[in-house]
């Protein structure tokens, strides 16, 4: 199903993946689990031969969410139960959802109470990290996952189980890497709407068969390095709809690195083969970058994203916001602020799932970047 | 409808004045006490810092006096100059705010020395104590409680993380201070914060008379002691003088109102600045709420026997507000049967994400096990720019001629 597709279908299966994902199940007679954003320990999910969905929204209307979810939610949220509720509710077998902020605070429980034939669990990672609690904490979360899936599976997964799925999901993020570093250098290669979609597809389909796509692509790739580029770092949650990455190729901006959730964050989650499948996530869980949910140190991801900054030698950075979160509403003023004084050019695009037009954004994006090339940033 | 006015001054009044003056020259003078001012959230185990000589200082406390006072829009804008949006909590941009403008309801608050947030109750308080913390680099600590599952097992381990929690937090609390934690003092403030308890939920029960000598906005006023001095024998004093209050008013069948038609439940905060307004619309229906599962919040069951953290984790993570929907259905059931209730209004608050997101779905089990219908209504707890008067005057109006015509 998926180890054969071209960069074209990559992009409209990541755009919609779902009737590709329902004919897999259709074939493979498997489970799919749909879990939302963020760090689901999706190769456990894999484990119990279920194939982990994340759920990144819908670009179909809004019909029934808007009265369960109010309009000061973020459209992330809304747009997931929507998708849930009346398009790809039928493909799903169950969801693990996490509990982040304050919009996900009771999430699992709509769900749940909205889809009572369901599996749906929660997942309560811990939303403090720098202390010793929390890695106790987390790694109960992701045991009574396991043992919650095997519950409702009717199966046991051993420890080689864990491990085969953990090399298979490494294998996965070895291979995106190999691709970004091929797009930074040579951006002509490949489109940042390729690469985007190259990740977000690789967190919806079957690694296994997607792995092969990927190795394909890299083979024949032609490198072509380009030229009038303006490398930036893009940072966030998410960013959505994808048409944004068609804007950034349009004014030839190359992304360079970003610490996106579904970007570069979920590629930095590799789990550590050569040690216990359980303790090698729980560690993985204190080792992705800034998240807003859970990170408390803004000044650290500014740190952090400075030092991307130089790595890369990029020419701005590009915070994409997803209107209603608060936890990046929070964040954002003070963020802003310092990287500002650290003298790097920092464009803030707000964007919300659902969204048709991108005119607003487009004026926006081009003007900050006709002024960074003029100099007056 | 007639309400009968009480001529004698209530003593609870007085003290409860008496106890806040008290409390905030503590504050004010904390240093000087050799104590230091130790910011929370209004669900916290704040036994902890009392414990420890930590005056706690609750900023949405503080911002409830400015919302109260009408200030909402002037303090929000502030902070929406500083480039925050107004889709945050009210008390968040209320309380940055004031630290902008220096505008308050009241003689203000101290700054802190530390910060703890609970995210039992949301975790905008996390967010937002944060942004504090980065300010003036002052030490924080998230108490995390994960939610309250319908999971027996899962429970059992949620409890050994927050115990564990709570001794990190006594350990940061022992580095900051250089100073021992002292378990005797924490187990006395535990005795009065029991007791108080005790005390504060039979003064919220007393709704269950009829006519019910208090509405939720005697709740709401009655329930800040609570809040802050929990831990005290003020504390206890304040709810023990309260309870013999109402309860001579009962012995004398004295009521909110006299010939109440509706006995309403209230779902999430109130809307602090139409609070007196509110009261009166209702009442001129012949309605009166009695209660919320929001009053309910600091109605602990403290069990004395148990090891204090044990039973501090326990009613920390059981709130309302950190268990699951069902969980919370079966506790508003219990109040709607207890108190004889047979109307709701179900209350949208866009500041209060945490709170309100589980309300429709709630409102659709709720009328469903209560065969009653419910008044929904969308607007902000404390910011007048989202509240539409005429809009809500209307559906409250429709909503008492639903009940009217169920009545007939
Ligand atoms: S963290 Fe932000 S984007 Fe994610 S669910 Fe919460 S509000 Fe939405
Ligand atoms: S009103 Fe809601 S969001 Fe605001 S501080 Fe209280 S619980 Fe948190």
């Amino acid at each position: 199903m998926w180890e054969s597709l071209d960069l074209s279908k990559v992009i409209d299966y990541a755009k919609d993946p779902y009737a590709s994902i329902r004919e897999w199940k259709r074939a493979s007679g498997k489970k799919v689990v749909g879990s939302t954003l963020a760090d689901v320990p999706e190769e456990v999910i894999y484990a119990y031969d279920a194939l982990p969905v994340t759920l990144l929204g819908t670009h179909r209307p809004l019909k029934k969410a808007p009265s369960l979810l109010p309009d000061n939610a973020c459209s992330l949220a809304r747009s997931n139960l929507e998708l849930a509720l009346s398009y790809e509710g039928d493909l799903f077998d169950g969801f693990v959802l996490p509990q982040v902020c304050d919009t996900t605070q009771h999430m699992c429980d709509i769900w749940r109470i909205n889809f009572p034939d369901k599996y749906v669990e929660s997942i309560l990672l811990p939303r403090q990290i720098n202390r010793e609690s929390a890695r106790y904490w987390a790694r109960e979360e992701i045991e009574r996952l396991i043992s919650s899936l095997g519950d409702w599976s009717g199966k046991r997964i051993t420890d080689a189980d864990l491990k085969e799925s953990v090399k298979l999901h490494n294998e996965n993020k070895r291979l995106l890497k190999e691709l970004y570093e091929i797009k930074r250098k040579a951006p002509a290669t490949l489109s940042n709407k390729a690469l985007f979609s190259l990740i977000k597809l690789s967190m919806q389909v079957d690694k296994k068969e997607f792995n092969q796509t990927l190795k394909k692509i890299k083979e024949n790739l032609t490198i072509k390095e380009g030229s009038g580029y303006t490398d930036v770092i893009l940072t966030g949650i998410a960013c959505d709809p994808p048409e944004i990455f068609d804007l950034f190729d349009e004014i030839k901006l190359n992304v360079v690195m970003d610490t996106l959730v579904t970007g570069q964050r979920y590629l930095d989650g590799m789990v550590d083969e050569d040690v216990a499948p359980i303790d090698a996530m729980t560690a993985r869980h204190f080792k992705r970058g800034f998240y807003s949910p859970i990170h408390d140190d803004v000044f650290k991801n500014v740190e952090g994203l400075k030092a991307l900054y130089k790595q890369y030698n990029a020419k701005a950075i590009i915070y994409v916001h997803i209107e209603f979160c608060e936890s990046e509403e929070y964040d954002l003023p003070d963020l802003k602020k310092a990287i500002k004084q650290e003298g790097i050019p920092i464009h803030v695009l707000v964007t919300e799932y659902q969204t048709l037009s991108l005119s607003h954004v487009r004026t926006r994006l081009q003007a900050f970047f006709e002024s960074l090339k003029g100099g007056t940033l | 409808m007639s309400e009968k006015p009480i001529s004698e001054k209530p003593k609870s009044k007085d003290l409860s004045k008496k106890i806040t003056k008290e409390y905030m020259d503590e504050a004010f003078h904390a240093h000087e006490l050799g104590k230091l001012v130790g910011y929370t959230t209004a669900i916290s185990p704040v036994e902890l810092f009392v414990a420890h000589d930590i005056v706690p200082i609750y900023p949405e406390n503080h911002a409830v006096a400015c919302l109260t006072s009408r200030m909402g829009t002037e303090l929000s804008t502030a902070t929406e100059n500083l480039g925050y949006t107004s889709h945050l909590c009210a008390y968040a941009r209320s309380d940055l705010g004031y630290r902008e403008t220096g505008k308050t309801a009241t003689g203000g608050i101290p700054d802190p020395d530390v910060l703890m947030a609970c995210n039992a109750q949301c975790f905008t308080l996390t967010k937002w104590f944060q942004v504090l913390s980065r300010r003036r680099n002052v030490p924080m600590f998230v108490f995390d409680t994960p939610e309250w599952i319908m999971n027996k097992k899962a429970r059992e381990e949620i409890i050994k993380y927050c115990v564990l929690e709570l001794k990190e937090l006594i350990k940061w609390l022992e580095e900051i201070t250089k100073k021992k934690f002292d378990y005797d003092r924490l187990k006395e403030v535990m005795k009065y914060s029991a007791q108080a308890s005790v005390l504060y939920k039979k003064f919220l029960d007393m709704a269950q008379y009829k006519p019910s000598p208090i509405s939720i906005f005697d709740a709401l006023i009655g329930m800040a002691i609570t809040v802050y001095r929990r831990g005290t024998p003020e504390c206890v004093d304040y709810y023990q003088t309260l309870c013999d209050e109402i309860q001579a008013k009962v012995d004398q069948g004295i009521g909110v109102l006299q010939n109440e038609k509706y006995r309403l439940y209230w779902e999430n905060l109130p809307v602090w600045f139409k609070f007196s307004d509110h009261a009166k619309l209702l009442g001129s229906f012949g309605g009166v709420i009695l209660t919320s599962l929001y009053v309910h919040a600091w109605s602990f069951d403290f069990d004395l026997n148990k090891d204090p953290l044990l039973t501090l984790a326990e009613n920390y993570l059981n709130r309302f507000s950190n268990s699951t929907l069902e969980d919370r259905a079966d506790m508003a059931m219990d109040l709607f049967k207890r108190y004889d209730m047979n109307g709701m209004i179900m209350f949208m608050n866009r500041s209060c994400k945490a709170v309100s997101f589980a309300v429709p779905t709630l409102k659709d089990v709720l009328t469903k096990r209560t065969g009653l219908p419910a008044l929904v209504f969308e607007s902000d707890m404390g910011d007048p720019r989202f509240y539409s008067e005429t809009q809500i005057r209307t559906r409250i109006e429709a909503y008492f001629e639903t009940l009217d015509r169920l009545r007939a």
